[in-house]
């Protein structure tokens, strides 16, 4: 009974996204613009063999995957979190019988289905089109590959949100946005991390940034048990934490709500 | 027990203070420099069940903060605040399945999709079960007559269509505390009129106790029985809407344009407020003067048009403080 509501706030932002379609479409041109561009990088850079132990085709599908996760759980939730804060429209949420953090979660899963299903199909498509099926594409591990992609869509949630949610305690937090995004670009979106020094992988492999990134991405283009075996417990530990984090600085943040008028 | 009991509720904000100039803004870095605002102050209230009470008061009176603080948006800095036995900000998601709120200038319903869809989110979120959704939501559609406009995007609605689809929101979980913050703003008389009847039917057959702010004199007087004015956080008055009314809603605001340049006759208990040939605003005094002495004492030919209002909440709110002022209260 009690779940019921938040599978009701899925629903109903399923349907919100399905009227507000023409927001993706913008994001589907800008999906494949950077897909193309990239495409056509790495086609100057390679000539033939492997680059880090990518190829060509498996650095185009790399990148497709990343994509989809950012594209997906790239949703406004850091912008809303701060409007909300600040606006003091927030204090209008907690009349209602509801876990606030879960709330959120509910209708950006809503939100997200959406794009997922789109941003998926651009890049099984671009994929197809840009780099040719993937080789050796292990079939039976692909629900592993879904949670690691759930995890990382959860993970990237979760932390924006507690980026955003800083609203509370600091009038100007756009920054810690603008350097999780560069983190998360470099630290795997753009690059797989073996591009990068030894001493730096070991470190980064255990960061959030790779994990929401890297890790599932890794783990489609060029499978092995012993990448999943590493990158699937550290992503969950890293979602529960920002999980709580969340809730953390929301129940902190929570009690210095102000606000006049209005 | 009361419904609602406030004692000592005081509510402090601390503003930044910002100074001027390039020191001020450099040293404010290290060491902000804060102002304590008291938004309220030591109120004591105690709301009976099945009260239906206006709380009125200026802008910026901390009507809104009083609210804030009852439904538990807001801790209270200091002194306490029980409703329905509960304590808001410990208790709040006990305390919001049973009491509902109206914010005339807030939505709540989602924008691009038809009132039902918001009405069964609401329905699951208040775990309110099918069957008794399914009555509650035809009656409150058959009160306010929603029929029409069910599957129609709230973004397509008229304001009217739309608080009362925000009414029927909040209500559809059978709140026992109705709070409603300038639930008729920018409405017309019809939709008022409407909505005012759906508080008084709730309030007689389910006893909802109301606890209304508003602006609107008519709310006011065709709702509450009891009226506790707010200044500067502070209860200035706390008496029957009878005596508020007799003290002073006893003015009624006459606008009258002439076809013809008018002279209007002196008449005890009037005073113009503005004057041109063709146009005149009275202010009169109903307890000496009825409407009609007025109307009869002008030649009805020469009118060409008439508007009779109750003077603003604002103006009556002023009366109450330049008498109190004057009492030496």
């Amino acid at each position: 009974m009690k779940i019921q509501k938040y599978f009701s706030l899925i629903r109903i932002n399923i349907k919100n996204a399905l009227v507000y379609r023409a927001n993706v479409t913008g994001r589907v041109i800008f999906y494949f613009v950077f897909i193309f561009i990239f495409f056509s990088l790495w086609g100057m850079i390679y000539s033939g063999g492997e680059i880090a132990g990518y190829s060509l085709s498996q650095m185009i599908w790399y990148l497709c995957i990343t994509e989809l996760i950012t594209f997906t759980s790239g949703n406004s939730v850091f912008g809303r979190m701060n409007e909300e804060v600040k606006s003091g429209s927030i204090a209008y949420q907690l009349l209602r019988p509801w876990n606030y953090v879960f709330k959120q979660f509910s209708e950006a899963l809503g939100e997200m289905s959406f794009c997922a299903a789109v941003f998926t199909a651009m890049a099984v498509v671009l994929g197809l089109i840009f780099a040719g099926p993937l080789q050796g594409f292990p079939a039976a591990a692909v629900p592993l590959m879904l949670l690691s992609m759930l995890l990382s869509v959860t993970m990237n949630f979760f932390l924006m949100m507690s980026l955003g949610l800083t609203a509370f305690f600091m009038e100007e937090n756009s920054s810690f946005y603008l350097i999780y995004q560069k983190l998360l670009f470099i630290f795997g979106l753009f690059l797989p991390i073996e591009f990068l020094p030894q001493w730096a992988q070991n470190i980064l492999r255990y960061l959030p940034f790779s994990l929401i990134t890297w890790g599932p991405a890794k783990m489609i283009v060029d499978f092995s048990w012993h990448h999943a075996a590493l990158v699937l417990p550290a992503q969950a530990l890293w979602a529960a934490a920002a999980v709580l984090l969340a809730m953390f600085i929301f129940s902190r943040g929570v009690k210095k709500v102000n606000v006049q008028g209005g | 027990m009361p419904a609602i009991e406030l004692t000592n509720l005081s509510k402090t904000f601390r503003v930044k203070v910002r100074g001027e100039g390039f020191k001020h803004a450099v040293a404010s870095v290290f060491k902000p420099v804060y102002k304590p605002v008291e938004a309220v102050k030591c109120v004591n209230l105690s709301v009976e069940q099945g009260e239906m009470l206006a709380f009125i008061g200026p802008n910026g009176a901390g009507k809104s903060t009083t609210i804030k603080m009852l439904t538990g948006i807001l801790h209270p800095t200091s002194g306490s605040a029980k409703v329905l036995g509960l304590d808001p900000v410990r208790e709040r998601r006990r305390l919001s399945y049973r009491i509902g709120a109206v914010f005339g200038q807030k939505s709540q319903l989602s924008f691009h999709l038809p009132p039902t869809d918001s009405f069964r989110l609401l329905c699951d979120v208040y775990e309110v079960d099918r069957n008794t959704y399914r009555e509650r939501l035809g009656r409150l559609v058959e009160l306010l007559e929603l029929g029409e406009f069910l599957d129609t995007p709230v973004r397509k609605l008229s304001l009217g269509q739309r608080v009362r689809c925000e009414f029927a929101a909040s209500l559809l979980h059978a709140p026992e505390i109705l709070f409603l913050d300038e639930p008729t703003i920018g409405l017309d008389v019809v939709v008022k009129q409407q909505i005012r009847e759906l508080i008084t039917r709730l309030n007689r057959e389910e006893n909802v106790t109301v606890f209304l702010t508003s602006h609107d004199a008519g709310d006011v007087e065709s709702l509450c029985r009891r009226a506790v004015v707010i200044d500067r956080g502070s209860v200035a008055l706390d008496i029957p809407v009878k005596k508020l009314k007799y003290d002073y809603l006893n003015k009624k605001v006459v606008s009258l344009k002439f076809t013809q340049a008018a002279q209007l006759p002196e008449i005890d208990g009037v005073t113009v407020v503005k004057s041109s040939p063709y146009t005149v605003k009275l202010n009169i005094d109903t307890r000496t003067t009825p409407v009609a002495r007025v109307l009869a004492a002008l030649s009805a030919d020469n009118i060409a048009d008439i508007t009779i209002t109750d003077p603003p909440m604002e103006e009556i709110i002023a009366a109450i403080y330049t008498n109190r002022r004057e009492d030496g209260a």
